[in-house]
């Protein structure tokens, strides 16, 4: 069995009305967590689907643990457990049904259902209600239940902490931890950093269907990154706070905004000595990652 | 594929009920109503009518108790009872792809065609449900009725097969329609389009000379229940072009399903 769960080479895939990606090569490695992410409409599920067989592409090919997806489907799915972006489930079917019925089309057992159930906090009389009554977070943890109790080789989760609360998603996060340390591979999608960073072991970046850089997360620090904007009674020198740590600057008026990587006490410091009205620091949104990461401080691409 | 059945037979499972008891009572209502009427009357009533409206109650005499039971499997009743059914369930394809649900089914490790049809063979069996639940409902209505003494329960069943046949027919349409339609409610009205297109024809090729070579591709032209409870044999080739366009419109489903790309729309 290869040791890429997942290998795509030049994978495009366009719609008439929309651009989905265009020549994809990505390598996930066995037993690697895999962060993907992109703001909306950048291409990640259409990736995701093009992995399991859902969507043909117009160039390119994708393989599972070396089973090629367009001529060997079966063999690759039976590798993947998946959570879809966008869950739909039955609503008249009870979560037991739900579960029984899913877990009967793969062909490996369950065996992971209870510690599941467990972990994401969903009684024995949550799973006996129907479907339709039940919240969008419990939707996503039957959802979650259903990807990952055959214990597969290979997760493939698209946003797969959306409407799931504070404490539940840290013990998701903690358990597919776990499952990672033990061999699972991980892949999945999100447009939330931290949690990626919590997570992963790599990350990718996609945007407008194209591939943007491949990092290691620690190579990223994302977490340390704050957007930083100083509000000056009267024009002020950037010079006076720059520091290796400050990157793309930039002034209007008596308004500097720029990038900080690292512990804030410098830059506190180095403003004490300067007239300073408003100061504000926010972590970075995905869009900045991309701002940071992607465009270099001269404003080329990377 | 099993798994596939039983899910598309659990969701259903209320609506085929209702409307094979439904159907029972509409076609026992039919046989009771032969008791109370002049048959007399009704005689030179339909010899009164128009070729036009004449037509619409089938080739047999509607006077006689075969062909008044039987003509009740053309009454618009019995006949939204049964399209309702199938087109309602063929069209689930369409309508899980639309949601979404199809997607989580399909990416586990099993072939589209074998998806399909599961959802195929439970339209199927729905249909004999509620084939079966109009069928009771004659028969007990024969049973009860002494005037439709002449009657023979074979040729009421042969003619709840012939229209088990043509809804097939219809359902085997509908799921190449839902393979191809972008939603399900475009898949509902194509469906439904096909079905009420097919009846036109099939009248105006009745009541028309110009038309009638066109008869011979409509559905109904090939169901004529009347005809089969009064004559007490089904037509081979009725049988060959209902079950011909089954075959053909299921295996292109198949070829269908297999090629297209089945993720949420």
């Amino acid at each position: 069995m290869s040791d890429l769960a997942i290998d795509a080479r030049g994978l495009t895939k366009n719609y008439r009305s929309a651009r989905g990606i265009t020549d994809v090569d990505l390598e996930v490695r066995r037993g690697e967590s895999y962060g993907f992410l992109g703001p909306n409409g950048a291409g990640k599920t259409t990736f995701i689907r093009l992995c399991l067989g859902l969507l043909h592409p117009q160039a390119g090919s994708v393989a599972i643990f070396g089973h090629n997806v367009a001529t060997d489907r079966s063999r690759a799915l039976a590798e993947i457990g998946y959570l879809p972006g966008e869950l739909s489930l039955y609503g008249s079917l009870s979560g037991t049904a739900t579960l029984e019925m899913l877990s009967r089309l793969h062909p490996r057992s369950p065996v992971r259902r209870g510690e599941l159930l467990d972990v994401l906090g969903l009684t024995a009389a949550d799973i006996r209600r129907p479907v339709r009554q039940y919240s969008r977070g419990m939707k996503q943890k039957l959802g979650l239940v259903a990807a990952l109790e055959h214990d597969p080789p290979l997760a493939i989760l698209d946003e797969p902490t959306g409407g799931l609360d504070p404490v539940v998603q840290l013990q998701l996060t903690d358990w597919l931890r776990e499952r990672v340390d033990t061999g699972m591979t991980i892949f999945f999608s999100s447009h939330i950093l931290s949690e990626v960073e919590s997570l992963c072991d790599r990350v990718a970046m996609i945007r407008d269907g194209d591939l943007l850089l491949v990092r290691d997360v620690n190579d990223l620090n994302l977490s340390s990154m704050r957007i930083v904007k100083i509000r000056f009674s009267s024009p002020t020198d950037p010079s006076a706070y720059t520091s290796t740590q400050i990157s793309d600057i930039s002034v209007d008026g008596t308004l500097h905004e720029c990038t900080l990587q690292g512990s804030p006490a410098p830059l506190i410091a180095a403003l004490t000595h300067c007239a300073v009205e408003e100061l504000t620091m926010v972590p970075l949104s995905l869009e900045d990652a991309f701002r940071a990461l992607y465009v270099p401080s001269g404003g080329e691409s990377a | 594929m099993s798994v596939m059945l039983q899910l598309s037979l659990v969701r259903s499972r209320a609506r085929i009920l209702t409307m094979a008891l439904g159907f029972g009572l509409f076609e026992y209502i039919v046989g009771l109503s032969y008791a109370s009427i002049n048959h007399n009357a009704i005689r030179s009533l339909v010899a009164s009518l128009p070729p036009a409206l004449r037509v619409l109650a089938g080739q047999a005499n509607v006077a006689s108790p075969t062909g008044y039971l039987g003509s009740g499997y053309l009454h618009p009743v019995a006949l939204t009872i049964q399209g309702a059914l199938v087109i309602s369930m063929a069209s689930a394809v369409a309508r899980d792809r639309e949601s979404g649900a199809a997607e989580l089914i399909l990416s586990r490790p099993i072939a589209p065609w074998r998806w399909l049809t599961g959802q195929a063979a439970a339209v199927c069996i729905a249909l004999c449900i509620v084939t079966a639940g109009g069928l009771i409902g004659g028969l007990i209505a024969v049973a009860q009725v002494h005037d439709l003494g002449s009657v023979h329960p074979a040729s009421l069943m042969l003619a709840s097969l012939a229209g088990g046949l043509m809804f097939l027919a219809v359902a085997g349409v509908t799921l190449l329609i839902s393979i191809i339609a972008t939603s399900g409610a475009r898949a509902v009205g194509w469906a439904a389009g096909f079905v009420v297109i097919s009846y036109a024809v099939n009248y105006l090729a009745s009541i028309w000379t110009i038309a009638k070579p066109l008869g011979a591709i409509s559905i109904f032209h090939h169901y004529d229940p009347g005809v089969i409870t009064t004559r007490g044999h089904l037509s081979a080739v009725d049988v060959a072009a209902l079950v011909g366009l089954t075959c053909v419109s299921v295996a292109a489903s198949i070829v269908c399903v297999q090629r297209r790309e089945l993720a949420s729309t």
